[in-house]
């Protein structure tokens, strides 16, 4: 079957154009290929990604298959009990969606990167364009994981490629501790989920997503039929497995408490940054829920958690969006929030509208940040909204492509993420009738609504409404067809991806194609979630009436406003600005909590254990001291030493064979 | 035919000069004859036994025993001669430079 080769192909192309272009690119000039064939090399790559996973979905969705693994290999062979460690490529409606929005997006990135950053003699074009193929596949490898283990070690790779191209310009200190920072949050939660690895093949003895012995179907059997594992109850067992999931989740989703490193990842090219918040290392969080969604279905008390920490995450990045200055930063903080719609909307059960925000924060987020990147080569790395303004009118694409992907994020209808958005909070509001716990996190996610319209309209006035307040802004250029092509394509998909299901208007073509029927079944059985999600055409109407009042009161009060607004805010602007003080408690806990601990714990080593190592040591020096001395090098004495040895000797001999 | 225990007791006097030597003389070439002192004691028993068991064996070691020692003795007076250029004395007690 053609499928059964093309799933595979799709994520090893772009790695094996990373390993030519680690060979070829990084060699010495003369003997290797400059940064062009890099960069030929690379976008060529990710294409042949798109077409082939443009070819899957149209098969997954033509056809109607169920999920199967396309392809399977053992590394490492199982002994006795122990099953086979397999690497596969699992196909089915969710991961060929993925895969096909993850080489989309990619795609358009490296047709935008050859713009951004091939433009300005950069000399790193190589390492950057090898470090993206990386990228891409990891992220299309962890999008078709057949397993737990396979999953875990992609999402490491994620990670990695993150750290590389947050860290491009490793020559700026910033940019260096901010990709050391992605890398050591991240790598935090991930710390959780290695161990979740490891409790799901002791306790449940695999590692498998699909098929008979799956995780999922173990689970559920173990539950149902009352069995421990690892001495626990089934049911805490898979609630336990599920949150030390979550923690790889929320460093990769830039969750609150580990958000932190996702506005310092800024320091990236904007092309990378698009790449990161759209389709790769912070999707890779929510896609592993999505993924594992029916382990989580299984535990209600995990759904919730997962639904608090996204709807507090939603409102909570969206109130620090409001303050920031900086272009990249305003996307960096409206990512996390949603992110955390996305994560909300899990928690409720709402499987579709998760991978539907998913699939269309992809598209509009990537759309906003080339559109930001755009501007930023227009401005000559200028990011300070109060330095733009009035680029309306000379950069009309970037303008209405931009404008196109704000009234996206706003959330405003007919625009994809009303629909998605919409979706999210229908689900938490329904399931809050059964669950009155969900309210909270709803709540929190309807006030979001809000303060993204502002967030988003302020964005939009400072930067390309009002009259220009520099030069660079008076002046400013729009680049040439490979800015225009990435731009206008997401531009389209931001105003036509939400039809794809449009709820309110009784299209569910995603929600028919990921069956998730299946998993609101697996919901409603586990945590006791309502099956079917009635339309509420009153919620859609609130929601809507929310964004736009959000938008307008954004873009009304900062549309041609010359001077910033700061001196008006006072405490709470300064608490916002100072991001919750939450980087700050970081700190902390490393600098005054931990290091000082790990001093006073110091001392138990350096005075007992290298105590005990030191004392027996100077035992040894002071005794071998005294004792030298009879080495006096008089022959006479050592003659006399012999004698008296041998004397002994022949007592004892004597005194042995019982001769006295 | 004289006792065998009377050899052995005759050897285990000379054994004693030897050592006796050994440990209370200062000058080298003196000791070096006190040991030879107490390796002829060694043979001395190596000939008494080999008469009274009636091998003949014993006799031969005997003979290799004064080869090597006349060896041995060569080489002692060597060192001997060595330590008299660099000191200007055979006196053992005087050279200790191999001390710690």
């Amino acid at each position: 079957m053609v499928v059964e080769t093309v799933a595979p192909a799709i994520a090893i192309v772009p790695l094996g154009a990373f390993a030519i272009i680690l060979f070829g690119g990084l060699l010495p000039k003369r003997r290797g290929f400059g940064g062009t064939t890099s960069t030929v090399i690379g976008t060529l790559a990710v294409g042949v990604s798109l077409a082939l996973s443009a070819y899957l979905l149209f098969a997954v969705w033509t056809r109607d298959m169920d999920a199967f693994v396309a392809a399977e290999a053992v590394w490492v062979d199982g002994i006795g009990e122990v099953p086979d460690l397999t690497v596969g490529v699992l196909v089915d409606p969710l991961s060929a969606l993925m895969a096909f929005i993850v080489s989309l997006v990619a795609f358009l990135v490296h047709v935008f990167s050859k713009y951004y950053m091939n433009d300005e003699g950069e000399t790193g074009l190589s390492r950057y364009y090898a470090a993206m193929s990386l990228f891409t596949g990891s992220m299309l490898a962890f999008v078709f994981a057949s397993n737990l283990l396979m999953a875990f070690v992609f999402f490491e790779l994620v990670g990695l490629c993150s750290y590389l191209l947050i860290g491009f310009w490793y020559d700026r200190p910033s940019a260096a501790s901010a990709a050391k920072k992605a890398f050591l949050v991240t790598r935090f939660g991930d710390y959780f989920f290695l161990v979740g690895v490891a409790f799901a093949f002791a306790g449940f003895g695999t590692f498998a997503f699909h098929g008979e012995g799956s995780l999922f179907t173990v689970a559920e059997n173990a539950i149902l039929e009352g069995g421990t594992v690892l001495g626990l109850s089934a049911g805490n067992a898979v609630t336990i497995l599920s949150l030390l999931v979550l923690g790889g989740v929320i460093g990769k989703s830039a969750q609150f408490p580990l958000h932190t490193w996702l506005p310092d990842a800024m320091e990236g090219p904007t092309p990378v940054s698009a790449l990161i918040h759209a389709a790769t290392m912070v999707a890779a969080g929510v896609y592993l829920v999505t993924r594992t969604f029916e382990l989580y279905a299984l535990s209600p008390t995990a759904l919730l958690i997962v639904a608090y920490v996204g709807g507090f995450t939603a409102l909570f990045a969206a109130t620090m969006a409001l303050v920031m200055d900086d272009i990249k930063q305003v996307l960096a903080y409206s990512t996390i929030s949603q992110y955390g719609y996305m994560m909300l909307a899990l928690g409720a059960g709402g499987y579709t509208a998760a991978v539907f925000h998913l699939m269309n924060h992809a598209f509009f987020k990537a759309l906003l940040f080339l559109g930001a990147g755009s501007v930023i080569i227009a401005m000559h790395h200028e990011q300070d909204m109060w330095s733009m303004g009035g680029l309306r009118k000379r950069m009309p694409v970037t303008y209405w492509t931009f404008l196109a992907g704000s009234l996206a994020l706003a959330g405003i209808a007919p625009f994809a993420g009303f629909w998605s958005k919409d979706e999210a909070l229908l689900s938490a509001f329904r399931n809050a009738a059964n669950e009155p716990l969900l309210w909270v996190p709803f709540g929190f996610g309807l006030i979001a609504v809000v303060l993204t319209g502002f967030y988003t309209f302020r964005m939009v006035a400072l930067t390309f409404h009002g009259r220009p307040r520099t030069d660079d802004a008076e002046l400013a250029d729009e680049g040439g067809f490979s800015v225009y092509v990435p731009l206008v394509v997401l531009g389209l998909l931001a105003v036509v991806a939400g039809f794809v299901n449009a709820e309110p208007l009784g299209i569910h073509a995603l929600s028919d194609f990921l069956g998730a029927s299946g998993f609101y079944e697996a919901a409603s059985e586990g945590a006791g979630y309502v099956e079917e999600f009635e339309v509420s055409l009153v919620l859609s109407g609130v929601a809507l009436v929310l964004a736009v009042v959000g938008a307008v009161a954004g873009f009304g009060i900062y549309a041609g406003k010359e001077e910033p607004l700061k001196e008006h805010g006072g405490a709470v602007t300064r608490v916002l600005e100072k991001k919750y003080y939450v980087d700050h408690a970081q700190v902390w806990l490393a600098e005054g909590f931990t290091y000082r601990l790990s001093k006073v714990l110091n001392l138990f080593d350096l005075d007992i254990v290298d105590g005990g190592v030191n004392a027996t040591s100077k035992v040894s020096l002071g005794s071998g001291d005294a004792v030298r001395r009879i080495q006096t090098g008089v022959v006479a004495h050592y003659a006399a030493i012999i004698v008296l040895g041998a004397v002994i000797l022949g007592f004892i001999v004597g005194l042995a064979g019982g001769w006295f | 035919m004289v006792p065998t225990s009377y050899y052995v007791l005759l050897s285990a006097f000379v054994f004693a000069v030897g050592i006796y030597g050994v440990l209370t003389r200062d000058n080298a070439v003196v000791i070096l004859m006190c040991v030879e002192l107490m390796l002829n004691a060694g043979n001395l028993n190596l000939i008494a036994f080999s008469a009274s068991f009636g091998d003949v064996a014993g006799q031969a070691f005997v003979l290799f025993a004064l080869a090597v020692a006349a060896a041995e003795v060569a080489v002692g007076l060597g060192i001997l001669l060595l330590v008299y250029r660099e000191h200007g004395t055979v006196n053992i007690r005087k050279p200790s430079f191999m001390r710690w």
